[in-house]
């Protein structure tokens, strides 16, 4: 049991990743998205891969208080950003804003209960940290039609002048959401919710049947 | 050679690629290129349909969106079926099959041709009202046997096999047509930059330029066409959309287009294709260069086959390479359609005479006519045409310096087409689409588009400037305002030449005059699909329908899937006319989307089928579907409902997941619950105002169950929530009620009261939540923790945090059952894993799975509720029976406080919730069954409440129910009765809804 229990803490934080013997399902464990990739094709408009078992935290805190800007510089190595509609990155931290007092922060698996306890050891005043990995899982549609199967689901304009490499914007895809990144000129991070995954899994390979599907494992 | 009408050289068709198609039954020959109209031409095929209300022959009159007649059911299977598709622009493939859609039972031997002489009659305007209306109970036989005469298609019967889809699209500059107009506005902006949409409903961009031997920079017109498409493609800021019909033009620049993919190429997409595709645009500007439709003539027996607008003609021969008769006569009120008597005459056809309404045509057009040898014959009329099935003649008088009346005498010509024109109306619809008026545009004889309340330009006829130099001009203008307005500079673009061809004035003239009286002339149409008069509209303004919206509708003028494209200008003519008054003051009727039907495939897109609507699973839901689960939908959540063994009936399945729960261990699948994740210093005074109970001293590591109520004090949620840590909750609410819980929250905390310092965040997804429940709930833990769950160390209403299976777990002692119970979370991403370790532990307790029904009856056993079964937004916990959940002494009120005061909501007789017991404990009361005190008073009986929940338990051997009975908790022992649809009345007794362990004690271990 790796139960942090800080005497002081008013917050209850638990790491709750079992040892590595125990593996883990991700949202899209059931799509074996493995086999897929295996069998091909190779070649297609559009490819698409689960970044599986992410560590996924939502941050919640006031951006004009300035020293808690100071300690989430300190926690995350990088600032965060404050510019509605976009995100930083820093190696394997991304931080995507979500809202005015919201962020979404992925960063590999494992370092999301250190985060966590960092927070809870460094940050001061009001805030909320929530690791929320279980509950959502990020997928990447990449290629020369990503963003069409993207304009068959979504509203929001990809074109390169209003959505640059770096943005974000969390919005409506197809029946469900999504919080939809560039992340490189032809490829989009999406974050979806675990309950709905399969549905857009479905949803996803319907759209991209005319441009031909690539499944990358 | 089988197309009589085909010219040898000429045209936009591929002579090389004959294609064969089927029409009413009959094979016969196109060629690539075709549109089915003009393929049908080429064959020499006049009549494609019935009329409406006379039953008339009806042949193609146009050659684009504005066909009246020549409405197609196509389709070569019943799965593929389509109604409605107009001939004109369904563009001709090998094996297309089609068939008049009416005549009835064909349109060579017409049935209601017999009836219509008679019925014709007995349908004078306003048949709908005078007629159909009365009686209503007919309305459906009358229905059946309109459809059937009125030529209005059929939907298949078997499910559509192609798909069709929608897609978002943006741009600076939406531009509708491509036409000469069009193509410079595209141009322009795309030189200047911006990102261009230019859409055409036609296969091939153009517009006018298409069907006319007018030259653009000296070169043919095609040609420049094609060399500004060429660069428009290449620009990756410009999305091209042939055969792309913008149906609608809807609030801040937002519209949709219909973009038909495959219907060019087969019966069925192709490979899976998409068939057509729904783009929905948002545009910051909009250039409206939609062209104009020629209006044609109205005159007596002008329906006859052979008679058609004169641009069509045009177009046939020069597009298509289709010369649609032998023997030409053009009537005209101005020079522009001299082109297609030019046109006739020079594909080697005989031009009969060029009959001009006004007194002395002059210009370069009646001269190159004369120059032919072409009879013009001015200030005359054709007043009248002869034939039935093809025109055979016509008659022609001179008329009045105004157009009033006939003057002459009456000169027989022979003639198997007429040409006709009236002028241009430009296509304003999608101008009007936004609740801009059109204005009359005396010039120009024709609504132009009024001011406008959108983000939109318009160039070219649409302004009613008719000539390609116009149009040209006029687009490079709007392309560059365009961009002025975008704030880019000017593009380089130069004005294109054309040639300008001067002509003179147009005559505003609509209705021809005959000898007789209009009410005693033959008819003269004016809305061919639906069969509406010159007569018709002039007696409907008799009758006393002055508003042009009520002689619409009293006529039906307008009425039809061509929406009156050709007939309503002249309509509102005929009225203005028949009511003294100017256009103007007629004014027109209002346009509404879309412009050209739509298949519903398109509209329904992919949201269909497996793709409807979201199911949500939860992360084992793979094992649940393994074990035969069947799954009940609560919102989107597809939830085990219960789990039947083989042979199993849902009942045994039930009683038999009931007793195992309470006689050893269950387990459910409770992910899908709402879980909200609460922090900080202010949250446990924030649980304060929304809960009805209070919160200030629920210690760490305590569990407690709350009510939440809306203003007026009414429950909408429940559930259970803990102290995780002194600033630090975790929320539990209803499947359904999760995102409406967390919106009320913080609703209530950014509006109300922001100074708390509160954060939520949905953890719903994240948790995997399994219950066990029952006495061998706890060794069965044991197995898997080396926690110490004992009653001692950790009672009822506790949560610890714990590894179970090996995954660190939050274990909450909560119990839905009343039994013993562990509710375990883990992250979902290890659901499955622990799910599955519990199973191969509990199979010596006979550990059982159980769906919401068997949750449903153990609470039910409880009398614990559930929100939106049990309450329904009139119930307050003091109905419920649960005042024990209300906290009237907290410092700050909470919301529903105030509202539980009012008069109403405390009168004794209110209905209460109680528990039922049948007294014949073998019947299960209907769920929503409503009660009476005196099952012998006569109807209507006062009714006292409903059974809300109902129930066989197993455990009990007898029926249970709980339901609503006025001033019920006061009348426990006393009798209620059910009168049932059958005619049962089943007699009950209001009891305690605990019908079991009323102390509590089975969970409490």
């Amino acid at each position: 049991m790796s139960d942090v229990k800080n005497e002081t803490a008013t917050v209850s934080v638990m790491n709750q990743l079992p040892d590595a013997s125990i593996v883990g399902q991700s949202p899209l464990f059931h799509a074996d998205l493995a086999t897929i990739a295996k069998k091909g094709p190779n070649t297609g408009g559009v490819s698409f891969k689960e970044e599986a078992l992410l560590g996924h935290i939502t941050l919640r805190m006031n951006a004009d208080n300035a020293e808690q800007m100071s300690v989430v510089e300190k926690v995350l190595g990088v600032a965060l950003p404050t510019q509605p509609l976009t995100s930083v990155s820093q190696g394997d931290v991304v931080v995507r804003w979500i809202s005015p007092d919201e962020w979404l922060i992925t960063v590999p698996g494992l370092q999301a209960f250190d985060i966590e306890t960092a927070f809870q050891q460094n940050m001061i005043g009001h805030y909320q940290v929530v690791n929320v990995s279980g509950g959502q899982t990020l997928v990447t549609l990449s290629g020369k039609h990503a963003k069409d199967v993207i304009k068959k689901s979504s509203p929001i304009d990809l074109h390169p002048s209003e959505f640059p490499v770096g943005k974000v914007v969390t919005s409506v895809f197809a029946k469900s959401s999504a919080v939809i990144r560039r992340s490189g000129e032809e490829t989009f991070e999406l974050v979806i919710r675990r309950s709905f995954s399969d549905y857009l899994w479905l949803w996803i390979q319907d759209a991209s049947r005319e441009y031909g599907l690539v499944v990358e494992a | 050679m089988s197309q009589k009408n085909r010219l040898q050289s000429g045209g936009r068709i591929d002579r090389s690629k004959p294609l064969t198609f089927t029409y009413n039954g009959k094979q016969f020959k196109g060629f690539a290129g075709d549109t089915l109209a003009s393929a049908l031409l080429a064959n020499g095929v006049d009549l494609v349909g019935r009329s409406f209300k006379y039953s008339r022959p009806r042949g193609i009159v146009a050659a684009g969106a504005e066909e009246p007649n020549a409405i197609m059911q196509l389709g070569a299977t019943e799965a593929t079926q389509v109604p409605n598709v107009r001939a004109t622009q369904q563009e001709l493939f090998s094996g297309l099959v089609a068939g008049s859609t009416n005549g009835w039972p064909n349109v060579e031997m017409d049935l209601m041709g017999l009836v219509g002489k008679v019925g014709g009659k007995m349908m004078p305007p306003g048949f709908y009202y005078k007629t159909f209306m009365y009686p209503q109970s007919m309305w459906e036989t009358y229905e059946k046997v309109i459809r059937q005469a009125a030529g209005l298609g059929r939907s298949p019967k078997e499910y559509d096999p192609d798909i069709y889809d929608k897609m978002n699209q943006h741009c600076d500059v939406m531009v509708v047509g491509a036409g000469p107009a069009g193509l410079m506005a595209a141009l322009a902006a795309a030189r200047g930059g911006a990102r261009v949409i230019i859409a055409d409903e036609q296969n091939e961009f153009g517009g006018s330029l298409l069907s006319s031997k007018e030259t653009v920079d000296g070169k043919a017109g095609s040609a420049w066409v094609a060399s500004v498409t060429k660069e428009l493609e290449a620009n990756e800021n410009v999305l091209v959309l042939p055969r792309s019909t913008v149906n609608g033009y809807h609030d801040h620049n937002f519209l949709t287009i219909h973009q038909r993919m495959t219907e060019h190429l087969a019966d069925r997409a192709p490979n899976g294709q998409v068939r057509a595709r729904y783009h929905r645009v948002r545009a910051k500007w909009v250039v409206l260069a939609t062209g104009a439709h020629e209006r044609p003539l109205v005159f007596a027996n002008n329906d006859v086959p052979g008679v058609m607008v004169a641009n069509a003609v045009s177009t046939y021969i020069n597009r298509y390479g289709v010369v649609p008769g032998n023997e030409l006569v053009l009537m005209t009120t101005n020079d522009n359609a001299y082109h297609a008597a030019l046109d006739w005459h020079d594909a080697g056809r005989k031009v009969q005479a060029i009959v001009d309404t006004r007194k002395n045509p002059t210009g370069p057009l009646v001269d190159a006519a004369r120059e032919r040898g072409i009879t013009v014959m001015a200030g005359s009329a054709v007043i009248d045409v002869q034939g039935s099935k093809r025109v055979s003649g016509v008659s022609v008088a001179s008329i009045s310096e105004d157009g009033s009346k006939v003057t002459g005498s009456v000169k027989k010509l022979s003639a198997d087409t007429v040409a006709s024109s009236g002028g241009w109306s430009p296509v304003v619809h999608l101008s009007c689409h936004t609740g801009s008026r059109p204005v009359w545009d005396d010039s120009a004889i024709g609504f132009v588009p009024g001011k406008t309340v959108q983000q939109q330009l318009t160039a070219g006829a649409i302004n009613g400037h008719y000539t390609t130099a116009d149009a040209l001009s006029e687009g490079l203008q709007a392309g560059q305002d365009a961009l002025e307005k975008l704030g880019l500079a000017k593009a380089e673009v130069a004005l294109p030449e054309s040639a300008q061809v001067s002509e003179s004035k147009a005559m505003a003239l609509y209705h021809i005059p005959h000898t007789k009286p209009t009410s005693q002339a033959p008819k003269q149409f004016v809305d061919y699909q639906n069969d509406v008069t010159a007569a018709g509209i002039e007696l409907a303004c008799r009758e006393g329908f002055e508003s042009i919206e009520h002689v619409k509708r009293y006529t039906a003028m307008g009425f039809g899937t061509d929406q009156g494209k050709l007939g309503n200008i002249n309509g509102m003519a005929i009225a203005a006319s028949a009511l003294n008054q100017t256009i103007p003051d007629t004014g027109t009727t209002i346009f509404r989307p879309n412009y050209t039907p739509i298949t519903f495939g398109a509209i329904v897109g992919r949201d269909c089928k497996e793709l409807f609507d979201p199911e949500r699973y939860s992360a084992m839901h793979k094992w649940h579907l393994e074990q035969g689960a069947k799954f009940e939908d609560v919102g989107q959540w597809k939830r085990p409902w219960y789990f039947p063994k083989a042979g199993e009936s849902m009942q045994e399945a039930l009683n038999r997941e009931c007793l195992a729960t309470r006689e050893s261990v269950g387990i459910l699948d409770a992910s899908t619950l709402g879980k909200i994740d609460i922090q900080g210093k202010d949250a446990r005074e924030f649980l304060g105002r929304v809960y009805s109970n209070a919160w200030a001293k629920l210690p760490v590591g305590k569990c407690r169950y709350g009510l939440m109520l809306k203003e007026d004090g009414m429950v909408f949620d429940d559930g259970v929530t803990s102290c995780l840590g002194e600033n630090h909750f975790l929320m539990t609410t209803t499947t359904g009620g999760a995102a409406g819980v967390l919106t009320w929250l913080e609703l209530y905390h950014q509006t109300e009261w922001p100074e708390l310092e509160v954060y939520f965040t949905s953890v719903t997804d994240h948790w995997a939540t399994m219950t066990i429940s029952g006495p061998n709930s706890r060794k069965l833990l044991e197995e898997l923790t080396d926690a110490d769950v004992s009653k001692d160390n950790f009672g009822f209403m506790d949560w610890k945090p714990m590894t179970v299976a090996g995954v660190p777990a939050r274990v909450f002692r909560i119990s839905f059952t009343g039994e013993l119970s562990f509710e375990i979370n883990v992250q979902a991403n290890y659901g499955l894993h622990v799910w599955e370790k519990l199973f191969e532990h509990g199979a010596k307790y006979n550990l059982t799975p159980y769906g919401t029904e068997t949750m449903h009856i153990l609470r039910a056993e409880k009398g614990f509720i559930i929100a939106g079964q049990d309450t329904d937004g009139s119930v307050h916990p003091y109905d419920l029976g649960m005042g024990w959940a209300v906290s009237m002494n907290k410092p700050f009120s909470f919301i529903g406080k105030r509202g539980m005061k009012r008069e109403d909501c405390v009168r004794a007789d209110r209905k209460q919730l109680v528990g039922l017991k049948t007294v014949d404990p073998n019947i299960v009361l209907p769920e929503g069954a409503q009660g009476v005190f005196d099952p012998t008073a006569p109807i209507p009986m006062p009714m006292v409440g409903h059974v809300t929940s109902s129930y066989w338990s197993a455990n009990l051997g007898r029926s249970i129910a709980m339901g609503f009975v006025k001033g019920g908790l006061e009348k426990m022992g006393e009798k209620v009765y059910y009168p049932l649809v059958d005619g049962r009345v089943v007699e009950a007794e209001i009891c305690s809804p605990i019908f079991l362990d009323p102390k509590g004690e089975r969970q409490n271990v």
